[in-house]
């Protein structure tokens, strides 16, 4: 059957014709999370012409029309496979409740704690079967899966590149084996003696982490076998090393992995400092994408790009950007994506002009990607139904 | 009525009992107080009234009461509810033998007068107002001694909270973040300048004026009305102009930093109030409609003169103040508050068993809010002292098993394994730092939501990992001399009575003859021990890395044997949970 591009979509959205319509292109999402809230006049939308723009430069890039930061030389060379959106616009300017934002696309409440993206992919698409687990952060603890439970949360590791904490017992292997059946035999009295479930509930979720230690895959999360031009090229830092191990989760059926660099509250010295910071996340992020596209695993992939919020396109009396949530930009790669540049911001980068997109439509957008319905509710502790996005509509130019 | 008084009214209607006389949100005054301290106040509701109301509701709904437990499982469950920790060995058996008719109820009095359960209750407290809260200006050890304070001084809860939500002052003495509570009490101790722990709480809020009044009014009153701060509450009559009216008295605390910025170290700060809206709240496009907004109570009461300290009193005599402590007291105890969750109360949420809840609030604002005598009412009930069982506890009939929390649960291997000592043995080892450090990572990864009935048991693999693996749990596996292992493994001991003392100091309990007899025979005949393994890569974050260093693998079997029956003891769901 073949399909409009409208209609195509249009059915995508459907919930009845969800049967009809062709199976999502992305398996799985790396979000790179640029935390501190990345300035996007020294990033995706520079002014060099402006006295807003400061001292930075721009350069053109393989995506014709697009003009990125010059500190950004690596991911100039491939934005043919980028999308980038410089019209997304939100209301929080506060780093707590921008990230909560961010993650799961609503304002924090303290009555419901909302899932993120990363446990609406755990939970609708499940994890692999070789033990590994559906959701991984790597360099920070992203955010939980709320109510959707914390099986469907993120597997954390600090710092990315070596096997996680744990993952080996203090003893032999016989030893832990022998350990596992007296404890099997404890748990099996206990639970007859209690009545409790929740005996049960632990040994399943044991039984998960014993999974883990012995799955065939768990390597996946060690660089130390890639070779040294690979290393290189990603970048020798914590960032650059998250990268490679997405890459290799990705590849071994994990669904979603965040990869954190900190860094980016650029209050003071913001030149200088975002420069510093592209030195390390432009390099990696470029090798990620293409190291995704020549192992064919970039059209599965959706890779996004995103931070707090924008910053300042005034510069402040420190030569800095404060917060500024009201004009940012993020940018896409794979899982389906139409490359190009979508949307923009006035002269000044202060302000959006035509069509401004929040973070909901954004979710929504990764959300029909992986397949998931963007309206789909799930049932919160509260007895209030949360849907995956606050209403968002999926960034039409993008898909 | 007014419209505010209405919704309060009807809050309060739903918890109303037969032949309740009680006035709908009543007003702070003179007169209030002085009818309080009468001696003709209603009489005082016991632990044996609290039986009478729960049979009678059990007898309506045809539910029948699970088996009482026995000494032990009391025991235990005393201990980790009211003091945060596992009994020691000696008080398991002392009490045990122990042929005193009132023996349970001595036991909680002890609880209550003991350090520990002040401890346990800065912790608690310490982690519900805070969460993971720890930016450059919040000295959460400073906040956690002055909690401590409280509670070993038995303060009245309405003061300690009306101290919290007006505290103003110098929040820390500055400097190196203090590594152990010894550290940070003997640095304030020093200070010239005098240091209010409470402060913390406040600048937690620093920024989001919003969140503040939110928060507390969900924590100290379980009433939720921040979701009305960005439309009118979907489901309730909150309307978004109440929030921000509600909201209005947290908008005039001013924090004054004393300090520069820092790489490293807390921040010093001051608070203080002054007689209008920050101006920098002002110059924010949403803070700015609840800065206009009348500083006005839930009731309608309005809020004058320094408002935080008006809405401090209003909050601590309102009604509701004593229902929200008392649903997550019962909540705390029993598993579920009367109203689920227990910091959720609103007409559309009723409570069960609304005339308990009702006579046990009452009782506890007409005794200045001691929380000693709602523990103790509470831990002596009959529904207390009931056991597990398959099935849905209807009405608290069957006692809900828990995860412990992760101070709790760290606290309890510590204890249980003598691991601290056998550290200090050792030397070269701040403990205390070492303990704060572990602190920090339990409470991070097993973090639990405590407000919500929850029937299964929600862990995370990383938890499991620490468990299974994790350098506490081996560390207080492994016999190092001082260790509760290394004292088992002593030579003049029988397999039985080495058995009986690893049970007696993680269980709490004697073991049971099967248990005993398999575990005998396995130190009987321990299987041989293998070549020494590789040492794991050092986890980054372990606090103990070092020290795994420093415990060698024992090569005798039977000491092997012992250790994993510790091992196997410390990783059991009895042993984690609290059941």
């Amino acid at each position: 059957m073949i399909y409009g591009a409208a209609g195509f979509f249009g059915a995508l959205l459907s919930r009845r014709a969800r049967a009809d319509v062709a199976p999502p292109k992305a398996k799985a999402m790396i979000l790179l999370w640029m935390n501190g809230g990345p300035s996007h006049l020294e990033t995706w939308d520079p002014k060099p012409g402006h006295l807003n723009g400061g001292p930075t430069k721009a350069i053109r890039t393989a995506l014709p029309g697009l003009s990125i930061s010059e500190h950004m030389p690596h991911v100039a060379q491939i934005a043919n496979k980028l999308a980038v959106v410089r019209a997304m616009s939100s209301k929080e300017g506060n780093h707590q409740r921008a990230q909560y934002l961010m993650h799961t696309g609503y304002a924090p409440t303290p009555t419901v704690v909302h899932p993120s993206l990363g446990g609406w992919v755990s939970k609708k698409l499940g994890a692999p079967h070789n033990g590994l687990p559906a959701f991984v952060s790597l360099g920070g603890p992203s955010f939980g899966a709320g109510f959707l439970g914390v099986g469907n949360g993120p597997f954390v590791v600090q710092r990315a590149g070596a096997q996680p904490d744990n993952v080996s017992p203090a003893t032999g292997t016989d030893r832990f084996a022998r350990r596992q059946e007296l404890l099997a035999q404890a748990e099996q009295r206990f639970a007859r003696e209690s009545g409790s479930p929740m005996v049960d509930d632990r040994r399943a979720v044991f039984a998960r982490a014993v999974s883990l230690m012995g799955s065939r895959d768990l390597g996946a999360f060690d660089v130390s076998q890639e070779p040294e031009s690979v290393k290189k090229d990603y970048g020798d830092t914590d960032f650059g090393r998250g990268c490679i191990v997405a890459r290799r989760l990705v590849s071994a059926g994990v669904r979603f992995v965040e990869v954190v660099q900190d860094g980016w509250d650029t209050h003071q010295n913001n030149f200088d400092r975002t420069k510093k910071q592209l030195d390390i996340v432009d390099p990696a992020t470029a090798a990620l994408i293409k190291d995704l596209d020549q192992r064919g695993l970039l059209a599965s992939t959706l890779v996004v790009w995103l931070g707090d919020f924008g910053r300042t396109p005034r510069i402040n009396g420190n030569d800095g950007r404060d917060h500024y949530p009201q004009a940012w930009s993020c940018a896409m790669a794979g899982g389906g994506i139409k490359p190009g540049l979508v949307g923009a911001t006035d002269a000044g980068g202060e302000k959006i002009v035509g069509q401004t997109y929040g973070v909901p439509d954004l979710l929504a957008t990764c959300a029909t990607l992986l397949g998931l319905d963007p309206h789909e509710e799930a049932m919160s502790q509260v007895g209030r139904p949360i849907a995956v996005t606050d209403g968002g509509q999926p960034i039409t130019a993008v898909l | 009525m007014t419209r505010f008084s209405a919704i309060l009214a009807a809050t309060l209607v739903t918890a109303a009992a037969v032949g309740c006389t009680h006035d709908a949100a009543p007003v702070r005054t003179a007169a209030n107080d002085a009818a309080r301290a009468k001696p003709n106040a209603p009489r005082d509701f016991s632990s044996a009234d609290v039986d009478v109301l729960l049979k009678k509701a059990w007898a309506e709904k045809g539910v029948s009461p699970s088996a009482p437990v026995d000494d032990a499982t009391f025991l235990r469950r005393a201990w980790v509810d009211i003091v945060g920790t596992i009994p020691p060995a000696d008080d398991v058996t002392k009490f045990l033998a122990d042929a005193s008719p009132n023996k349970r109820a001595q036991l909680v009095d002890a609880l209550l007068a003991s350090p520990a359960y002040a401890e346990h209750w800065a912790d608690y407290w310490e982690d519900e107002l805070m969460g993971q809260a720890r930016q450059g200006d919040i000295d959460r050890l400073a906040l956690r001694l002055w909690l401590r304070d409280q509670f070993a001084k038995s303060v009245a809860w309405d003061k300690i909270v009306y101290a919290l939500v007006t505290a103003s002052g110098q929040n820390s003495v500055g400097g190196e973040r203090a590594k152990s509570m010894g550290e940070a009490e003997r640095a304030i101790a020093k200070s010239d300048t005098p240091i209010n722990g409470a402060v913390n709480y406040v600048l937690k809020y620093r920024d989001t004026p919003q969140d503040w009044a939110g928060s507390a009014s969900k924590t100290f009153l379980g009433v939720q009305i921040q979701c009305a701060q960005c439309h009118d509450h979907k489901t309730e009559k909150w309307k978004k102009d109440d929030f921000q009216k509600f909201a209005a008295s947290f908008m005039r605390a001013q924090t004054l930093p004393l300090d520069g910025p820092m790489m490293k170290g807390i921040k010093r700060a001051l608070v203080r109030d002054i007689d209008r809206p920050l101006p920098r709240f002002m110059r924010d496009m949403d803070l700015q409609a609840i800065g206009r907004a009348t500083p006005t109570a839930l009731d309608g009461t309005p809020m004058t003169g320094n408002v935080r300290d008006a809405v401090g009193q209003w909050m601590t005599a309102s009604p509701l103040f004593a229902r929200a402590a008392v649903n997550r007291m019962w909540g705390h105890f029993l598993g579920r508050g009367f109203v689920d969750p227990f910091d959720d109360l609103r007409p559309s949420n009723p409570a069960e068993a609304p005339e308990l809840e009702d006579a046990l609030s009452k009782d506890f604002a007409s005794h200045h809010y001691d929380l000693k005598r709602l523990i103790k009412t509470i831990a002596l009930s009959q529904a207390y002292g009931l056991s597990t069982g398959a099935g849905t506890p209807v009405l608290w009939s069957k006692f809900r098993a828990s995860p412990l929390g992760p101070n709790e649960l760290l606290d309890a291997v510590i204890d249980a394994t003598g691991v601290d000592d056998a550290l200090r043995r050792l030397g070269r080892f701040n403990v205390e730092e070492i303990t704060e450090k572990l602190r920090t990572l339990y409470g991070f990864v097993f973090d639990v939501d405590e407000e919500f009935d929850r029937p299964t048991f929600e862990g995370t693999i990383t938890q499991a990992l620490i468990q299974l693996n994790g350098r506490l749990v081996a560390g207080g596996s492994a016999a190092l001399p001082g260790s509760a292992v290394a004292n088992a493994a002593r030579a003049d001991l029988t397999d039985a009575q080495r058995v009986e003392a690893l049970y007696l100091r993680t269980l709490s309990r004697r073991p049971a003859k099967d248990e005993l007899d398999s575990w005998t025979k396995y130190l009987a005949h321990p299987p041989p021990i293998a070549d020494p393994i590789a040492k794991a890569p050092r986890a980054k974050n372990d606090p103990l890395a070092r020290v795994a260093e420093k415990i060698p693998e024992t090569r005798d079997p039977k000491v092997a044997a012992l250790e994993d029956l510790m091992w196997t003891l410390l990783n059991s769901s009895e042993f984690v949970l609290n059941h």
